[in-house]
This record gives C-alpha cells, structure tokens and sequence, in this order.
C-alpha cells in the first residue's frame, strides 16, 4: 500500500486532533462542573479548608441523590489566596472555562466586591457568604447570598436586649473599621426606632492594647446592656477581661465574633453569660442539626458558618438548576430567585429579588464556654 | 479621682512595657548607632518560645521562662552573626534595611508554624489582680512595673559600676579608641545584641497574658517604643524609660478624655511636637550634634 502525501496529512491531523476530540466530549458529557474561589492559601487557608470541606459534603450528597440534570457534579477549585487580586485572578482562571455553569465567591464581602465587575462581565449565578449589604444591592444581578446580611445582625441584638432582656439603656461599642461602623451604626438605628436610643456610641481602633478608658466610660454612662462589633478576636478578649475586672457585669450581646471559636479560647470565662447573633447554629432546626453530624463525622472537627454556607450554596444551587432544567444562566437566577422555605444548615431560604436568601439570625448564649441556641429572630420586611 | 488613678496604673503599666522595648532600642543604637527594626520581633518570638515550652511541651513555668530568655540571647547571637556583623563596615541604612527583612523573616517564620489566630499564654499570678480601694490592680501589670523599676536599677549598676558595663559605654562612645584601649569591640557589640534581645524578649513574655501572643504583638509594640526612644531622647537609657511611661500615660489619658478611636494619634502627636520644638528628647543630645 503506497501512502500519499494526503493520507499522510489526513494521519497527522487526526492523531492531533483525535485527543482533543474525546477529551471534549467527555467534559461536555461526563460531568456538571461548579466553580468555587477559595482561600487554600494565606491567612484564612485553615477556614478556607472548611469551606471546601463543606461544599464537598454538599455536592457528595446531590450526586448520591441523582446528581444534576442526570450528571455528576464536579466542584473545579482555585485559590483565591485570601486576597483580592487573588480572588479576581483566581476568578478569571475559572470564568475562562466556559462548561462551569455557576460559582461559588468568597466570605469576605471585600473579595467579592472585587470580584462584582468580572461576574457582572461574566453573567453567570456566582453564591457568596459576604455579608456586607450592598453586595446584594448594587445592580449585580449574578449575586446570591447564603447568609444573612448585616443589616439583620444590628436589628436581632437591639431586638433580643429591648424585648427579650427587657434592657432600654444601651451602650453601643463597635470597631471604626468598615465592618464595625456600619454595624455599630446599624444597631444604633435599629435602637433609635424600638425607642432605646444608646446612651454611648464609642467606637475604637482595631488592635488596641487596652480598653480601660472605654470600660470606664460604659460604667460612668449608666448602661444596662452592651452591644458590640468586634473585628478581631483579640481585641474582644483583651476588652473582656478588662470589662469583668473592672466590675461591669451588665448584659453584653455581640455580633458573630463573640461566639467565634478563637475569641471563646482568648477570653475564657469573661465571656460566659454572653449573647451573639450567628448565622450557623448547630441546633437551631434539623437541618443544621444533620448538617452539623454530617460534617462532625466526615471533618471530625465542630461545624461553623465557613462550612455551612458553601454546603447550602452547593445544595440551593442544585437544586434550582434541576428545577430549571438547564444551565442556562438565565433561567438559574430565575430558580434561585424563587426557592422559598428551603431548610438550609443556615437557616430557611426566602429568596427576595436582591438575590439575599436568609432574613434573620439566631441568639446563641455562652453557658460556661458552651455555645448553645437560645432562639431565632426572622424578619420578613 | 477614681477615674484618674485607674487611668493613671494602666498608663502607667502600659507605659512600662513600651520602656523595656525602647531600652533595647536605646542599647543597640548606643552600640551600633543603627535602629533596630526587629525589636518589636524579639517580643514576639520570646511570646512564641514560652508557647512552645509552657503551653505545648506543658514544662513548668519558671523553667519555660528561662528557657525562653535563653533562645532570646541565642537569638541575639544568631542576629548579630547574620545581621549586624556582614555589614558593620557599610553606612547605617543598609543595616536598618537588613533589620527590617530580619523582622518580616521572624514574623512569616513564626506564622508559618503557628498561624494568624492569636495564642493564650497564662500570667505569673493565679490571682487576675487586687482591688485597692476603688482602683483594680492587674497583678500582670504590677509585676511589669516591678520589673521596669528593677530593671532600671540593674542597667544603672551594671553600666555605672562594673567593668563590663563601662566597656560596653567606652565601645558605644568611641569604637575605635576602645579597640585601642584593647576592649573587643565586636564582643561588646555581640554582649549588646544578646542583652538586647533577652529585654525585647522579657517584655514580650511578660505582656503576652495581657495583649495575648500574636504575630503583630511585637510591631504594635515597637511602634509605640520607638516613639517613646525619640521623646525621651535616642541613645539614652533613662529616656527610653521616662518616654515609655509617658507615652503609656499621655495615651491613656488621652482616650479616656479626648477620643478613643484616636488613642494611638496622640502617641504620634506627642512625638510630633517632640521632632519640632525638642528633637533631642527630654534627656538626649541633639541630633545635629550626634548626625
């Protein structure tokens, strides 16, 4: 048999190409790809670990169950290095591959602020755990929130101390760094219209070495309850003890930080009898009881807000993708828009039109060191 | 008057801990006439060291303690070989260059192994601290005060009184007449190095019960310590103190009746005015005259 020069073309261009061929049928065919940024290096690697953790239960349990539109699901990671530029390259690295249907942000509202322009670019559902409220309000209709914003934390803490601890005069102590501003002046607000205005607004500069002048001016200020917004855990801790050494024993209700795993081990009993507002709390309803043995038995560590968002998002987004039946992206916003009283390991799912599906946040007590639920505030408006 | 006494012990006890900082910062600067940028680093490694031996390996207080001071003045060695001594001969910036990469190297080395989340390390005292009358005592911030005083006796003694202090004061003033005068100049400054670490060190170890061990323990330290050098007057031991302490009161004062969130403004504002109306600090020579 004499080869031609055509049949010889014809080969080499087959055996090119015939790789390329298969391998993109099967990815097209095989399995339903979701993207996820998240932080496997720097300064959150270790919760950014749990976030995977979480999002790999989730999507174990779907395809155990059927999977998506009849596939596998397959989770495409790439690290975010606990950075923005790193979220937005990681981000590009993910957008670029055009069979991942929808994404998964980060926690941090800063990364996905970030982040915002290339998703609105991109116009595929991206779900976050940022809980900064313009994430959601901004005009980036591709963003899908899985915990409750922070409007909601101020309004819980002013409503459980007025109308659970019967508590009116308020001193309100918050970080001057985004985050505790706009939290402090949130619950300031929400006290101003259950008409208990704080009598002390003091803010603070993050790692501060002493709080002594500002537990001083609570006790001189009369109050009979504390509200707080701590960025960071050893700031809570120094002031803790301070506060109890200097006598002040007045009820103190806090934002997520007060219950947070690191503060707990900082400030030992100062913090027993406190209040925090958290969005993940073991028992606060069967589907955060069965989340919390679900990730106890596979991750044999305790479950928390990191890895229960991303095990939501992984498990609403499924779900609305089977409910539209297809990947368009479109009709995926349309089914997460419309998923209403879906028991998540966070709390139950509304989704209003800004893409927010969580309206409230649980009351936890410290009890010696445990971290126990007390009860739910929900808000509908 | 209540209010003022409480201010006045904590500022007081937070002023401490700045002094024994900017006392290393004094020591070396007098050796080498460079600033060390590691000194805040020193703390903090030493914090780190009594983790290490008294809460993972569960070794006996007293015995970590020791054991922590001694890996500070190893340290002091290991920084003087590989930092100082390469570039003795080089004007000061490349030094203080060096010092600075040596503080970011400790920094990432030590959250390499320990991470960011910030670490407890139990006091001396089982006792939090005394109730006196209508001030509360921190027993941790009594027994920095204690050795601040006690410290500022020992560095008057042993540089005032004996041999090797005034070794060390004849090798800060003149190198090389003390090196013809047959002191060893780099021994006296390595003896600096260790010295200095060993101070760093013991405010790091005695302020960790308070400000919890952390990586940014040791630069919010030096920050404020090196403020402290300039107001009492850089290359003077009884400065470094006399600026710790006010510095630890000014602030503290100044939160309680001016603003919170700008405690730490009025550190640098104080420093400020010092750089304008009296550069030299309360006690020292003026800088034009030292330059």
């Amino acid at each position: 048999m004499k080869l031609t020069r055509r049949d010889f073309a014809a080969g080499v261009v087959t055996g090119i190409a015939a790789p390329h061929i298969i391998s993109s049928a099967k990815a097209q065919g095989a399995t339903l790809k979701i993207g996820m940024c998240a932080p496997v290096t720097g300064p959150a690697a270790e919760s950014g670990g749990y976030a995977i953790k979480g999002a790999k239960l989730a999507l174990d349990a779907v395809n155990k169950a059927g999977g998506i539109l009849g596939k596998q699901a397959e989770l495409v990671i790439e690290d975010d290095q606990t950075t923005n530029p790193g979220i937005v390259l990681a981000f590009s690295k993910l957008a670029a591959q055009s069979d991942i249907v929808a994404f998964l942000g980060s926690i941090r509202s800063t990364q996905v602020h970030a982040m915002a322009p290339d998703v609105l670019k991109l116009g595929k559902p991206v779900m976050i755990g940022g809980t900064d409220p313009n994430l959601t309000h901004m005009g980036n209709q591709w963003l899908f929130r899985f915990r409750p914003n922070d409007s909601y934390s101020g309004r819980v803490i002013a409503d459980y101390g007025v109308n659970t601890l019967g508590k009116k005069k308020w001193a309100v102590l918050h970080s001057t760094d985004a985050f505790g501003t706009a939290g402090g002046k949130a619950l300031s607000a929400a006290l101003e219209k259950l008409g208990s205005p704080a009598v002390l607004d003091q803010g603070y500069a993050n790692q501060s070495q002493d709080f002594t002048p500002v537990v001083l001016a609570i006790k001189q200020s009369g109050a009979d309850i504390l509200g707080s917004y701590f960025t960071f855990e050893n700031d809570l801790g120094i002031f803790a003890r301070q506060l109890r050494q200097l006598g002040v024993n007045i009820p103190w209700v806090g934002s997520p930080s007060i219950v947070n795993i690191t503060a707990l081990k900082l400030a030992g009993p100062a913090l027993y009898n406190t209040f925090g507002v958290a969005d993940y709390a073991e028992d606060s309803s069967d589907a955060s009881k069965a989340f919390g043995k679900l990730y106890r038995d596979a991750v044999k560590v305790a479950p928390d807000n990191q890895s229960s968002w991303p095990y939501d998002a992984v498990t609403v987004l499924s779900a609305a993708i089977n409910k539209a039946g297809s990947t368009d992206p479109t009709k995926i916003r349309e089914a997460i828009l419309a998923i209403k009283k879906f028991p998540g390991a966070e709390g139950e799912y509304n989704f209003d039109q800004n893409g927010d599906g969580l309206h409230g946040y649980n009351i936890v007590k410290n009890d010696k060191g445990t971290i126990t639920f007390d009860k739910h505030i929900e808000f509908t408006d | 008057m209540d209010l003022v006494l409480q201010l006045l012990f904590t500022g007081i006890g937070i002023g401490a801990v700045y002094a024994l900082v900017a006392l290393g910062f004094v020591l070396i600067f007098r050796a080498t006439n460079v600033v060390n940028f590691a000194q805040g680093e020193f703390s903090m490694v030493a914090a780190y060291l009594m983790v290490v031996f008294a809460v993972d390996l569960g070794w006996p207080y007293w015995l970590s303690f020791l054991l922590a001071l001694a890996g500070m003045a190893l340290l002091g060695i290991i920084f003087n070989l590989g930092v100082y001594y390469p570039l003795r001969h080089r004007t000061f910036l490349p030094v203080i260059i060096a010092t600075i990469g040596a503080s970011i190297l400790m920094a990432n080395s030590v959250l390499a192994i320990y991470g960011p989340q910030p670490q407890v390390l139990q006091g001396w005292f089982d006792t939090p601290g005394i109730q006196l009358g209508p001030v509360y005592l921190d027993s941790q911030y009594l027994l920095i005060i204690a050795v601040t005083v006690v410290l500022v006796i020992f560095n008057y003694w042993f540089f005032e009184r004996t041999l090797l202090g005034k070794k060390l004061q004849a090798t800060s003033q003149d190198k090389e007449m003390a090196s013809l005068l047959g002191i060893s100049v780099s021994t006296m400054i390595m003896i600096t190095f260790i010295y200095s670490a060993v101070l760093g060190g013991l405010a790091g170890i005695l302020v960790a019960p308070v400000l919890f061990v952390s990586i940014q323990m040791g630069s919010t330290i030096a920050l404020k310590a090196f403020a402290a050098t300039i107001i009492g007057g850089f290359g003077d031991v009884a400065g470094a103190i006399i600026g710790g302490l006010s510095l630890g009161v000014i602030e503290t004062f100044g939160a309680a009746y001016v603003s919170v969130p700008y405690k730490d403004g009025f550190a640098f504002l104080v420093l400020v005015a010092f750089l304008i109306f009296r550069p030299q600090g309360i006690f020292g020579e003026r800088v034009a005259e030292k330059a």
